[in-house]
């Protein structure tokens, strides 16, 4: 009687919440940013989040950095994707041609969203196809980072500020030991490859270049020659650093760190591992050295939707929820890096390091530039950049040949 | 009847686990990646078209897919050999009659490259053919070079040095499988030998090797199958740079299913690594018949 009694109860219970079980949506996030030296905060923010949306749960799946582009794509194919995505920026074009993003147009037009659409940054909102694609969860720009301690040895009181300085004390700083180099150039290709945007084209964008033309390759144009030029002009006189084309960017980064290299272009958000992993190192970060241009590139941590998932309004409600000042600013000050919403600003600057308040300083007049988006085979575009500058730097062609093969080779992928 | 039927299915029955999970890890993916082979382009087009063997004609007129063929070639042949000379050699002096704490210990020392995995084994020799690394420390103390090289960056080293890097993290294989064979050499032919005047060479020459010759072809054709594939090793330690000075056959699938995005042609070279490979998985069989 009792165990019959007891069935029953449970049968009721069983009922009476079965609504509740079906409205409960599961989202899978993907992302590498809790990878990035972030100490358990995503783990946080998602439990802050499902305490606040109890009819969501997010499974957060964390990847390095260099596995994410990969497993986006395998696991769209087989239909197992995320339902949010971490992105980059350069991921876009070749991302929504296999019809891995959904667009976001509609979401960002929705009247009770946390957030001003107009206060994103910018960049990875510019709609290719004509659609948007993804947010910012964050933003940093790419800065130069200075060991002041061999800029002094060398004989001089500031960083660069214009290529003819930079060109200046990278060669007096190679010139002052063995084993010192004045700039680190990452032209390896190992996987990423990806030096070419890490160093070239924020010294290109720096003298008023561009690559794309609109989504079209434009590379052999003369400010690229020039940019090129500059490199090997460099590269002849011993101010980069030996090796450069088996060099990755960890190697830089690590070089850097380690107080072997004068400078380093790469984005802001290294300062944070440079500061902490040698406090000892007279360091400071300037503005990628200008020949009168203030663009910079800028790169940051994107969110999107799955055009496959299942749950895109539970997708949008959690994105909703990272875009919002609050969380925004805590998700921004967690990777020391500037906020991808821009009302967050001011809850970042209470808090911020001298390096962020630098690259706030830094970009409160400059021009943000990111063209890989466009590229229709970014991680294939780069990858090219970066044998023809290999080949560039070791005399086997010149400047004008390099760029005139990379925009041969770039037509080519874009069939 | 039914009797006879249980006690004869019972053994396929036990089979049946090992042959589901084959079927489902081995055959599957291996049937999908010939289809993809055959379609325009696969994964990128929701709808891919059927171009039956035109993926193979492309790749036959392809100058990239015949270089890192002929890369292929040369890594693996060049590791092999280095795996079996460096592996032989070592086998040979663990195997001399010295202290047996001493020959435990050098034993356990030399093996261990085989333990490492290849991003260890990757970032150890990256660090150690840095410009500014050990080897080239050494060898301009040893006044052997006056600029340092870029070993892993120069098109001209990249190649030896990836061979150098496969052949440390190869022979201890070699060296274990050597090791063991030598054991099972009659001591008697050796005190023969030793009678007729033969010295350490003519040994070799004439007792170890003819004996071994049966183990040396196995585990080199078992070396070769696997060095023939390897893709950890050169992607972490050159990406199949500079430019494509060591871009073989298994990296250029990757750099074509994931950096190009163009994963029917990549699935076309995964078939043309899977028949070379078979042919010699054919041979290594028949030769292991041979031996049993």
């Amino acid at each position: 009687m009792i165990k019959t009694r007891f069935t029953a109860l449970a049968l009721a219970a069983a009922t009476a919440l079965t609504p509740l079980a079906a409205q409960a949506a599961e989202i899978e996030w993907l992302q590498w940013f809790a990878a990035e030296n972030t100490d358990g905060f995503y783990d946080e923010l998602v439990a802050d989040f499902e305490a606040k949306h109890p009819d969501i749960t997010v499974k957060l799946v964390t990847q390095p950095f260099g596995k994410v582009r990969e497993s986006i794509v395998t696991d769209n194919a087989i239909g197992v994707g995320s339902d949010v995505l971490g992105l980059n920026m350069p991921w876009t074009k070749e991302f929504l041609d296999i019809g891995i993003l959904e667009p976001l147009d509609e979401y960002l037009a929705r009247d009770d969203n946390s957030f001003a659409t107009s206060d994103l940054v910018e960049a990875p909102l510019g709609k290719i196809d004509g659609h948007t694609w993804m947010v910012p969860l964050n933003a940093f720009p790419f800065v130069m980072h200075v060991n002041m301690g061999l800029v002094r040895q060398a004989g001089f009181d500031a960083p660069p500020a214009t290529w003819e300085e930079l060109a200046e004390q990278a060669g007096a700083i190679s010139a002052l030991e063995d084993g010192i180099s004045g700039i680190g150039m990452p032209f390896s290709s190992q996987p990423p490859s990806n030096g070419p945007i890490l160093t070239f084209l924020p010294l290109l964008y720096a003298h008023g270049g561009r690559i794309m033309a609109d989504t079209t390759p434009n590379f052999d144009n003369p400010e690229v020659v020039a940019t090129l030029q500059f490199l090997k002009d460099m590269n002849d006189a011993g101010a980069i650093a030996p090796g450069a084309a088996s060099r990755t960017g960890g190697v830089d980064l690590e070089e850097f760190i380690a107080g072997r290299t004068g400078f380093m272009i790469s984005p802001g958000v290294h300062s944070s591992s440079i500061t902490s992993r040698n406090p000892e190192l007279e360091y400071t970060l300037v503005r990628v050295p200008t020949n009168g241009e203030t663009a910079y590139r800028v790169h940051g941590w994107e969110i999107g939707i799955a055009a496959d998932s299942p749950n895109k309004d539970a997708a949008w409600t959690f994105v909703n929820y990272l875009l919002s000042p609050e969380v925004n600013a805590r998700a921004a000050q967690a990777a020391n890096a500037l906020p991808g919403n821009l009302a967050a600003l001011d809850a970042v600057r209470e808090g911020a390091d001298e390096t962020l308040l630098k690259q706030m300083e830094i970009l409160s007049g400059d021009s943000p530039v990111e063209e890989m988006r466009q590229s229709p085979k970014a991680a294939a575009s780069w990858s090219v950049m970066t044998e023809e500058i290999q080949a560039m730097l070791r005399g086997d062609q010149s400047p004008e040949e390099a760029a005139a093969a990379v925009q041969a080779r770039w037509l080519d992928l874009a069939g | 009847m039914l009797r006879q039927m249980t006690t004869r299915g019972t053994p396929y029955l036990f089979l049946l686990p090992g042959l589901v999970i084959l079927g489902a890890l081995l055959s599957v993916p291996l049937y999908k990646v010939v289809e993809y082979s055959l379609y325009d382009n696969v994964i990128v087009e929701r709808n891919p078209t059927f171009v039956g063997l035109a993926n193979y004609t492309n790749l036959m007129t392809d100058p990239g897919y015949w270089s890192a063929g002929f890369n292929t070639v040369v890594f693996t042949v060049g590791s092999v050999l280095g795996h079996m000379v460096v592996g032989i050699g070592l086998a040979l002096l663990v195997n001399a009659d010295i202290a047996p704490r001493a020959r435990t210990f050098f034993r356990s020392m030399l093996i261990l490259p085989w333990i490492f995995t290849a991003v260890v084994v990757a970032l150890n020799w990256q660090l150690l053919l840095n410009p500014f690394g050990l080897i080239n420390y050494m060898l301009q103390w040893m006044g052997l070079t006056s600029e340092p090289l870029d070993w892993l960056g120069d098109p001209d080293l990249a190649m030896w040095s990836l061979l150098l890097i496969s052949t440390w993290r190869g022979y201890p294989f070699i060296m274990v499988s050597f090791l063991s064979g030598l054991q099972t050499v009659p001591r008697e032919l050796y005190e023969a030998a030793e009678i007729d005047g033969a010295g350490f060479w003519h040994k070799f020459w004439h007792v170890t090797l003819p004996q071994l010759k049966p183990v040396i072809f196995g585990v080199a054709l078992l070396d070769l199958i696997w060095t023939f594939q390897l893709f950890p090793l050169v992607w972490l330690s050159t990406g199949g740079g500079p430019g494509r000075a060591t871009e073989v056959l298994s990296t250029l699938t990757f750099r074509l299913a994931f950096v190009d995005f163009q994963f029917s042609q990549a699935a076309t070279v995964a078939v043309s690594i899977l028949i070379i490979s078979a042919a010699f998985t054919l041979l290594y069989l028949r030769n292991e018949a041979r031996r049993l």
